[in-house]
């Protein structure tokens, strides 16, 4: 097992016994549920509105080459510069670089996604430069110096009390748990980044391609300040974030809000076309859109998974997830997390290392019946595990068990000789003092849970008493 | 510039190109099933989503009127700057007002202790109780600085709906002759902390729009 994987059952097994932590993403989450269940009831067909959006991704995705030019001739028109990264040291080059030659000391940032991928912070802070993350829940993550936990909802993890304790020391004299008053800490404290900042950075939901406009959703306003303030805008994004029309973001913008947090719609949707015109009292003097690869442009060539490219970054499929439910964000030890975080993961990062977060699934479904854009979720998860069988990723018992397995189901007589032995075992095994033990096979099972009385007879015994031979 | 020293552009197209060579075209029937119910009454529906997403909306007849409302509105709010987008619209409405110290957008962004900004809009949106801004609204900061946005309109600016309201902006050329446009739902929030609504996160903390029934 790799480092990674080892990672993932040491933390996921942690944080599935914390129960004070289940407690607050419970909370968090049946918030959630009631508030998409109201935002769905405002649409009169949410599964049209599930298949159009999916429509609108596939068309952009399936020809993502003309789109993407297409939005990069327009951005130039408009004075914007455009920077094709193909992996994320280029993207951070980039910023860096652009940040450097512009004597740049500050930097604030609106939540993205995409610039934690390519971890742009720690390469903006080697180089002397400070960064303040400006979502309310970024910015606490980043005081705790932790990642995100959940990646529309960074801090879904933490109490108002931890909240207000992290305050009390990394601050210095808040002595409130409010969180109106927490709040309004941040804002006092983040005011002055905003107006001292020569660069903001923020992400990008979407590019639209007939208008050359970058689309940012937030609710706070952080991403206005951070596109309007400084003196250099740099909005990065992954290629597959392009759609073909501005119109398409009328139907794009209610259904991400309601997927993502149940509202009618967010309380801020963007759209930046380029640097501050000359007719304009404000707005940044240059505007630059950092259009990410790092692994996109091959995922694209497979065609079993290329939807998986059309993902919005909304979050419902985390929120619905009982495995994100029980271990959190943090144990994935990924930026995506949740059943997408699963599924992407691999592709950016590799097989070899991630392939075991794809088995970390029950495949019950409710990832797919959520997601907004119809991303077959499961079927994908399950094509991860395929291929990782296929390249021999898998540990020789695992597969010596399944062979076995699949000998014993295939036969009648064999099934009933494995379940008598199974059960026959099993009591010797619990006579001998083996039970929870190295040598009992079942113990990663029982170290946790209560193992169920095994009944005396098999149910093929049973129904035979009972409905006779046959 | 630094698309042609970089190759990189060309190696990514290529290889989005080479794998999607193959896929076969995806037009189909576009599909007419309606997503949301066609919104009749978009006054009706304006104030009650307003209602609902802590919008302030005060419906008056006539533009001059309107202007009386701006002058009660201001009287409530604590001395210093008010920030206004420099339009003879705004103009008239603020003569109303006294004597204020007003900031016109034509002299530059809004100081960071703005206490009001003052601004028209490009349109209203009914189905979802949203003010559609552009630069052409005084800039960017004018509806974000501030911790109270004011918006004068009319009723002849209410788009039933998202569809209607991004179909204005296209028609009006809003995209092409502004550098951005914001479509804003009630006063700046957030609820990161235990998902607990606070208004006013990082934007204004109140967002009140004047609406006349009469255009002027
Ligand atoms: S996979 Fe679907 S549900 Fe999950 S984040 Fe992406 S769009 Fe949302």
């Amino acid at each position: 097992m790799n480092a990674a994987a080892e990672a993932f059952l040491r933390e996921a097994a942690a944080t599935a016994a914390n129960g004070e932590l289940h407690q607050i993403v419970r909370k968090g989450v049946e918030h959630y549920d009631a508030a998409v269940e109201r935002g769905r009831a405002r649409f009169l067909d949410w599964e049209a509105a599930r298949q159009r959006c999916r429509k609108i991704k596939r068309e952009a995705i399936d020809r993502l080459d003309l789109y993407l030019e297409e939005f990069e001739r327009r951005v130039n028109e408009r004075g914007g510069h455009v920077f094709w990264a193909e992996t994320a040291e280029d993207a951070c080059r980039y910023v860096t670089d652009l940040a450097a030659r512009a004597g740049v000391r500050t930097v604030v940032k609106s939540k993205s996604m995409v610039s934690e991928e390519i971890r742009l912070n720690a390469a903006l802070e080697t180089r002397g430069i400070k960064v303040w993350e400006t979502d309310l829940g970024e910015f606490i993550v980043q005081l705790r110096e932790e990642p995100p936990f959940h990646i529309v909802t960074p801090a879904m993890h933490l109490t108002r009390r931890q909240i207000a304790a992290l305050f009390r020391e990394k601050l210095g004299g808040v002595q409130t748990e409010d969180p109106q008053e927490l709040t309004a800490v941040a804002r006092r404290e983040l005011r002055r980044a905003f107006f001292s900042a020569e660069m903001g950075v923020t992400g990008a939901n979407f590019l639209v391609a007939d208008s050359g406009a970058i689309a940012i959703t937030t609710n706070e306003g952080n991403a206005r300040l951070c596109s309007s303030l400084p003196r250099i805008h740099v909005a990065i994004a992954g290629i597959e974030k392009v759609i073909p029309r501005a119109e398409d973001l009328a139907l794009l913008w209610p259904v991400l809000a309601t997927a993502g947090t149940g509202q009618a719609i967010t309380c801020y949707n963007t759209l930046v076309t380029g640097p501050r015109t000359a007719s304009e009292p404000d707005g940044p003097e240059e505007f630059h859109v950092v259009l990410l690869d790092n692994g996109r442009s091959r995922l694209l060539a497979d065609p079993e998974q290329r939807e998986v490219l059309h993902c919005i970054r909304c979050g419902a499929c985390l929120n619905a997830c009982p495995v994100f439910r029980t271990i959190g964000g943090h144990a994935y030890g990924t930026i995506y997390s949740g059943p997408i975080g699963s599924v992407l993961t691999p592709h950016l990062r590799g097989l070899a290392e991630f392939q075991h977060l794809s088995f970390a699934s029950s495949l019950c479904g409710a990832c797919a019946v959520v997601c907004p854009v119809k991303i077959d979720l499961p079927r994908h998860l399950l094509q991860n595990r395929r291929n990782a069988i296929a390249a021999g990723l898998r540990p020789a018992q695992e597969r010596t068990g399944f062979r076995l397995w699949r000998w014993a189901m295939e036969n009648d007589r064999r099934f009933t000789m494995f379940g008598w032995a199974a059960r026959f075992g099993w009591k010797m095994a619990r006579r001998a003092g083996l039970a929870g033990t190295a040598l009992d096979p079942a113990r990663r099972w029982t170290k946790a849970r209560e193992m169920p009385e095994i009944p005396r007879h098999s149910f093929r015994a049973l129904w035979r008493k009972t409905h006779g031979a046959g | 510039m630094a698309q042609v020293e970089n190759p990189a552009r060309e190696r990514i197209l290529a290889r989005i190109r080479a794998a999607t060579r193959s896929v076969p075209s995806s037009r189909t029937a576009p599909d007419a099933r309606p997503i949301f119910a066609p919104v009749s009454g978009p006054l009706e529906r304006f104030r009650a989503e307003c209602a609902a997403n802590a919008t302030e909306c005060i419906v008056v007849e006539t533009a001059s009127e309107r202007g009386r409302a701006l002058a009660d509105l201001l009287g409530g709010i604590p001395e210093g700057e008010i920030f206004a987008q420099d339009s003879p619209k705004v103009r008239r409405a603020l003569a109303l007002s006294g004597t204020r110290q007003i900031r016109w957008s034509s002299e530059g962004a809004p100081s960071e202790n703005s206490q009001a900004g003052v601004t028209l809009a490009e349109a209203l949106v009914a189905q979802t109780g949203s003010v559609v801004v552009s630069t052409a609204c005084g800039g960017r900061g004018a509806s974000l600085v501030p911790p109270v946005h004011i918006v004068l309109a009319d009723t002849s600016q209410l788009a039933p709906d998202l569809p209607a309201a991004m179909e204005t902006i296209r028609r009006n050329g809003t995209l092409m002759a502004c550098s951005s446009v914001c479509v804003i739902t009630g006063p700046s929030r957030t609820a990161d902390i235990e998902k607990i609504l606070v208004l006013g996160a990082h934007g204004p903390r109140r967002l009140v729009v004047l609406i006349s029934r009469e255009s002027d």
